[in-house]
């Protein structure tokens, strides 16, 4: 009897069992970051001189400098935030007869919280939690009511007006002041609400956890990005990867772990000069950084083991690398400024997609390796380990 | 069943007096016990307790008088009464004396005399009651239980005495009210039907029609239809279909019609069930599953709630039927809504045998129960009903208004409605209102607005089933969980055991059951090699080309045997230059010979890659400086015995000191099809052509000396003096062997130079043998030990001999590369991993001009082992690196290495995949192994199942 009863207990689940198998020893373990010289040093211990580094930062310095917002962009953006902060904020505290949906909390997140915006590009991003599910209508509502309240509040101040225009992630508010401002509203959802999103009612799954996620990278950049070297550098990561085809899908969360990285990942735990992190960006990405089988950059802001880079799908880490290949080795052949965006290269051509000579030596960019097979090739290792982190993620 | 059936052979007289069905079953105890029929028969039965007494008779009498047609039901209602009521004496008289014989009597009176009877809820209480306790206590107690409610009604005290008492407390309601209700509504609605009748009468003149049409129509039952109307009217009325027709034509055509004849056959077999329920004042017993139904009495319609009978009573249809009653003068109900029942028809159908489904009995006393209440909303009555039916509150609020989108006609006019949650159409605004109180609108709502929302939910058997099924998973899941932790610890242990040898092995245990068994089986294997490495594919690729690149055995020992002898003639060529330096040899250095010669542990030839040493222990002494400079070349090993550091002896030291092998033989890198392996040979002084020369005319003969025997090989002796070296070859192995000093590294000028410059073999070659002396030193040091490298080396030699783009790094530089990647890593890596860690050290930009260089840890000064390499090379050779590295990345490693992708394992020796897949398989097999643990979970849910099932 008592055996029965054990027996019965401890069996396997059925066929239509638990979706994830129980006990699969991650092969996350596996993985291994790539080579990364900083961290290497002790096995390969510099026996030349030093290269006289100085026309890079130099170069990085101008380039950054030009890269900042001006201040009355800045100021633009910061009043236009707060507007749209005290409206969104009173729609949380007190509804009123608004019942479109109801707003949980609001947050402001990316580049303008982050301070690594761009000049001319005068975007700040506020997270709005809802409690309700976020239909389309949810978000329209939303829109319009803000839109209302706030040109309430500009014309009390007589301070031009706004306009929303509602799109997939949320809706953009657009002052058309004397600087140009705009906030993007992204719209969420409570974590517990996140699976009863339907796709043909609600905004996307993906776009809607995507705005949760930046709120958590918005904390932790400001626990541990901190570091104004680090903000320069995303600055310059950023646009050099806007202005090289092969890096733009590159999201901002992986150019400022990756600057992160770059930055504070060293064995004297102290931020590294700007010219070196710059360089080791570089070459961390040309060595394979955000290639699949690589641990890669692991995302603080997931569950365990996820990787930044596994949101790229694989034609387009095979040309972040490709690209970051041909730009490193540019840059060590002088072409900084090129890469940087400082003088433009022939008309405004991508440089990492052309050959190019210097002081007689021939740099080329790489053929793509990554192929579309027609046999997937997803039945082995690297690709499940993709899939898996898909999971996890 | 039984008592079902008894039912229906009581029920001839009055169909509403199931009493004596109850009463059999009373009566016959066990049955009542275990019949399910049982509930309604009971229910049945009180009901007819509760109005039977008090009002069939006034029924009796009201309909008599109202109409002569209803002299029948009225004989039928009274007859009825007394069958139950001499079942209700019986019964108590059979039970009573059971249980407790003093009390009941007085009780059950007060229960005739006082019709107070309990809402549904408590009769389902009651047949819980008569299910627990019936089995043991009798159907007396079950009894009992019944009365403990007239007992609470009538508020005497015997209650307590009763097992059932418990049950009482819920169901104490104010009976006299309820009571009360049930003979005031049935008055009105009995007045109701007589004054209809009357007006109908006096309208029609002759009192003919409707009398007549009833009379015939259900008294009689086989008539075909019933006769028009004999007069002419300005209204032809139809009280059956309730409508009006323009004229008798049509009216007679409409008389004909299907619908009317379809009406006409509703309204006779409602007679039929609610003849006596007229009498009763339930009618509408053939409606089914009537809930809070809610009944327009003016047209007879039945709405299933409160927003549906709001829109008719908007509606067309009511509104004619209004207008119409208004014009003839019939009494027009109140449009407040009647609880279904309601004593809408007085008419008394000929009893009509074996219609009336028990379950039709329950509805009837449920609605009938209800029927009086809503104006007034007694706060119990209200809280059960919602108990019984989880009926829609009419307070909920519409929600959604957002969602639902009117589609507008040209003229701006809405002409429909779109729910775009529940995705319906309606074209009414009614229909859109009703259907945003919807419990479907509103879960919709729920699940795709706002989360929190409260619907009430009535749990279908679908989703109990589903929510069990999830909870069962759950509970597996832990189990397994549970298992898994008992059951590694027990491997653990069971292993230990094992290796210990203290235990004997897990499986030949014999109290395990069978089940035990399979289940190690099945989950065992896989996790017995936890500690081995995954093999991935690029693993395999690389261990391929490995293997394919190994030179084979017979290349090996041939090297091996060619190397051997050029070690012994050189070693005996060295005595023999030792003992020409020394002709007259001291006695006892004579002897140190003899006595080196016959030890047999000592080295016969350089086969360990150490150096070895010519120099006999006897010669240590004399071999002293020599050691010295050894040490100081960095190959330390050689004159250790020559520490003491005296002087040299007499007759001077040996010109050739040792022999070493040096390079790929050293390090154990040769590759399938290299021919070439070389020895340094250090000498004690410079080497000089002279010393060449005399190596290369004597080796010959010292060769054929060491020869084995039988051996013929053919040696041939080649002096390279541009080399600094002799070149010894048996046709297809090559031997360079480069003489050197470690006095070369001192400058020209510094040293006690006896010979002439030009005599002494080129410096540079001199340096290079003795630093690749270092190099042999070094990777048996450092990198031979590290996992994986040497396996990497061999493949990069092979890389660099097959790409231009790699060409120009130097074997040792990329030894050190590779080295230095390895121990960089921190980790051992498998040899695919460490592959790709070459490429992205490469690839990565360490060998570009602003790089660290490759520092060679076997010079003193810095020096950048691949300081000469010129820019465009680095370029290329990062730039092919980046293209390697993108190439693994993307499983195209073959192309890197240069050989066929090999075809991708599936099951085999994974052993890291293997838990999966296995246990994929595993479960799928499971339905066909007789002590499948799946299948035992079936049953068990199963199990589980059905004693939900019986629960609820």
């Amino acid at each position: 009897m008592v055996r029965g009863a054990g027996r019965g207990g401890r069996g396997m689940p059925g066929r239509g069992g638990m979706g994830r198998p129980p006990f699969n020893r991650p092969r996350v373990l596996m993985l291994r970051p790539p080579f990364d010289l900083i961290l290497a040093e002790p096995a390969f211990p510099r026996c030349k001189p030093a290269p006289d580094d100085s026309a890079l930062t130099q170069a990085l310095l101008k380039r950054h400098a030009e890269l900042c917002p001006t201040p009355a962009e800045q100021s633009a953006v910061l009043s236009l935030v707060t507007k749209l902060q005290t409206v969104l904020d009173n729609l949380v505290v007190a509804p009123g007869d608004f019942a479109a949906c109801q707003l949980e909390e609001v947050r402001q997140v990316g580049s303008y919280k982050k301070g690594t915006m761009m000049a001319g590009k005068n975007v700040a991003d506020i997270v709005v939690i809802m409690k309700t599910l976020p239909t389309k209508e949810a978000v329209e509502g939303l829109s319009n009511k803000v839109n209302e309240e706030l040109n309430k509040l500009m014309r009390a101040e007589g301070a031009g007006s706004v306009s929303c225009g509602c799109h997939e992630r949320g809706f953009t508010v657009t002052s058309s002041g004397a600087a140009s401002a705009a906030v993007r509203v992204l719209v969420t959802t409570l974590h517990q609400n996140l699976r009863k999103l339907e796709p043909e009612v609600h905004l996307d799954y993906k776009v809607i956890s995507s705005h949760l996620a930046a709120i958590r990278h918005s904390r932790w950049f400001e626990e541990n990005a901190h570091h104004s070297s680090i903000k320069v550098l995303i600055r310059l990561l950023r646009d050099m990867c806007a202005r090289h085809s092969g890096l733009e899908p590159l999201t901002p969360w992986m150019i400022d772990l990756l600057a992160h990285h770059c930055i504070m990942n060293n064995p004297a735990r102290q931020a590294l000069p700007i010219n070196v992190a710059f360089r080791r960006a570089l070459s961390l990405v040309a060595g394979g950084l955000f290639l699949p089988g690589c641990a890669g950059l692991p995302d603080p802001c997931e569950a365990a083991h996820a990787r930044a880079h596994t949101a790229l799908d694989l034609a387009a880490q095979d040309a972040a690398a490709a690209t970051a290949q041909t730009l490193l080795r540019v840059v060590a052949r002088g072409g900084h400024r090129y890469v940087l965006g400082l003088q433009a290269f022939e008309g405004g051509k991508d440089i990492s997609t052309e050959i190019t000579v210097w002081d007689g030596v021939v740099v080329s960019p790489l053929a793509p390796a990554y192929q579309e097979t027609p046999e997937p090739m997803d039945t082995d290792d690297k690709d499940d380990e993709g899939v898996q982190d898909g999971v996890a993620a | 069943m039984m008592a079902a059936n008894n039912y229906f052979g009581f029920t001839h007289g009055g169909t509403q007096y199931g009493a004596a069905t109850a009463g059999a079953a009373y009566g016959g105890q066990t049955g009542y016990a275990v019949a399910p029929a049982a509930t309604a028969a009971t229910y049945g039965t009180q009901r007819a307790a509760a109005t039977g007494y008090d009002t069939a008779y006034q029924a009796a009498a009201a309909t008599q008088a109202a109409a002569h047609a209803h002299a029948h039901a009225a004989v039928a209602a009274a007859s009825a009464y007394d069958a139950s009521k001499s079942a209700y004496y019986q019964q108590a008289a059979a039970a009573y004396p059971a249980a407790a014989p003093p009390q009941p009597q007085p009780t059950y009176d007060a229960a005739a005399a006082k019709p107070a009877y309990s809402t549904p809820a408590t009769y389902t209480q009651n047949t819980i009651v008569v299910q627990g306790g019936a089995r043991a206590g009798g159907g007396a107690k079950a009894y009992g239980g019944v009365y403990t409610h007239t007992h609470s009604h009538t508020a005497t005290t015997a209650a307590a005495s009763y097992p059932a008492q418990p049950y009482t407390a819920p169901a104490a309601q104010p009976p006299k009210q309820s009571a009360n209700r049930g003979n005031t509504a049935y008055d009105t609605a009995l007045y109701n039907a007589a004054t209809m009748y009357v007006a109908q009468q006096n309208k029609t003149g002759g009192g003919g029609g409707w009398k007549n049409y009833n009379k015939g129509g259900v008294g009689a039952g086989q008539q075909r239809r019933p006769k028009p109307p004999p007069k002419a009217q300005q209204l032809h009325y139809c009280d059956v279909c309730r409508i009006s027709c323009a004229g008798p034509q049509t009216y007679k055509e409409h008389l004909e019609g299907q619908k009317h004849k379809k009406k006409e056959a509703a309204v006779k077999l409602a007679a039929a069930g609610g003849g006596a329920g007229g009498a009763g004042g339930g009618g509408g017993a053939g409606r089914a599953g009537g809930g809070a139904a809610l009944r327009c009495e003016l047209c007879d319609v039945t709405c299933t709630g409160a927003d549906a009978y709001a829109a008719h009573v908007r509606g067309i249809k009511h509104q004619k039927v209004v207008k119409l009653h208004t014009m003839l003068g019939k009494p027009i109900p109140s449009t407040e809504p009647t609880k279904l029942g309601g004593a809408k028809k007085t008419v008394a159908g000929t009893p009509k045998i074996a219609f009336v489904a028990s379950g039709g009995l329950s509805t009837v006393a449920s609605t009938s129960t209800k029927e009086q209440k809503p104006p007034q909303g007694d706060k119990d009555k209200e809280g059960d009903e919602k108990e019984d039916e989880g009926e829609t509150e009419p307070e909920v609020q519409p929600v959604g208004q957002d969602y639902i989108e009117e589609i507008r006609g040209d003229d701006g006019k809405a002409l429909s409605f779109n729910c775009k949650l529940c995705d319906c159409k309606f074209n009414d605004p009614n229909a859109k209102e009703m259907h945003m109180k919807g419990r479907r609108h509103r879960l919709q709502y729920k699940k795709k607005v706002q989360p929190d929302l409260e619907v009430k939910v009535k749990p279908s058997m679908h989703q109990r089933k589903l929510a069990e099924a999830k909870a069962q998973r759950l509970l597996v899941r832990d189990e397994i969980w549970a298992r898994r932790r008992m059951h590694e610890q027990g491997m653990e242990e069971e292993e230990r055991g094992y290796w210990e040898g203290g235990m004997e092995p897990w499986w030949p245990r014999g109290p395990l059951p069978p089940h035990h068994h399979h289940h190690h089986h099945g989950m065992g294997v896989p996790y017995g090699p936890v500690g081995r490495r995954p093999e991935t594919s690029d693993d395999r690729h690389v261990v391929a080309k490995h293997a394919e690149i190994y030179p084979p055995e017979q290349q090996l020992q041939d090297i091996q045997r060619v190397v051997s002898h050029t070690e012994k003639a050189l070693k005996s060529l060295s005595d023999a230059l030792a003992d020409h330096a020394r002709p007259k040899a001291q006695a006892g250095n004579k002897a140190q010979n003899d006595k080196k010669d016959d030890k047999p542990e000592g080295k016969e030839d350089g086969r360990d890659n150490q150096l070895f040493s010519f120099v006999g222990e006897g010669e240590a002494a004399a071999g002293g400086a020599e050691g010295a400079a050894a040490a100081a070349a960095g190959a330390g090993t050689a004159g250790t015995a020559g520490t003491a550091g005296t002087a040299a002896a007499a007759g001077g030291p040996r010109a050739l000191k040792g022999v070493m092998r040096v390079g790929l033989l050293a390090k154990g890198l040769l590759l399938r099809g290299d021919r070439d392996v070389r020895l340094v040979v250090l000498c004690h002084d410079r080497p000089t052509v002279t010393l060449l020369k005399r190596v290369a005319t004597d080796l010959p003969a010292h060769l054929a000396k060491v020869k084995a025997p039988g051996d013929d090989t053919k040696y041939k002796v080649e002096l390279l003096p541009a080399e600094g070296a002799v070149q010894v070859s048996d046709g297809s192995i090559n031997v360079l062997v480069s003489l050197t000093s470690a006095v070369m590294r001192e400058p020209a000028e510094g040293g006690d130079i006896k010979r002439d410059d030009k005599d002494v073999l080129p410096r540079q070659k001199c340096l290079d043998a003795l630093a690749a002396l270092r190099h042999a030193k070094w990777f048996q040091a450092r990198a031979a030990s590290l996992q994986s490298c040497v396996i990497i080396i061999r493949i990069m030699r092979d890389l660099c001999r097959r790409i231009p783009n790699w060409t120009p790094l130097n074997p040792y530089a990329m030894e050190l590369l590779v080295s230095g990647v390895m121990q960089s890593a921190g980790a051992a890596l498998s040899p695919g991993e460490a592959l790709r860690r070459v490429m992205e050290a490469v690839g990565g930009g360490l060998l570009l001009d602003h790089g660290p260089g490759l520092r060679d840890p076997c010079e003193k000064e810095l020096v950048d082992a691949l300081g000469n390499l010129p820019p465009q090379k680095r370029e290329d050779l990062t730039a092919s690196a980046q293209q390697f590295l993108r190439q693994i990345a993307f499983r195209q490693i073959h192309k890197v290495l240069d050989m066929e992708p090999l075809p991708k394992l599936k099951h085999a020796t994974g052993g890291w995949k293997f838990p999966r897949k296995r246990r994929r398989s595993n479960t799928d097999t499971e339905g066909d192994q007789p002590n499948g643990e799946g299948k035992v979970v079936k049953t068990e849910e199963k199990m589980d199942a059905s004693e939900n099932s019986a629960k609820k």
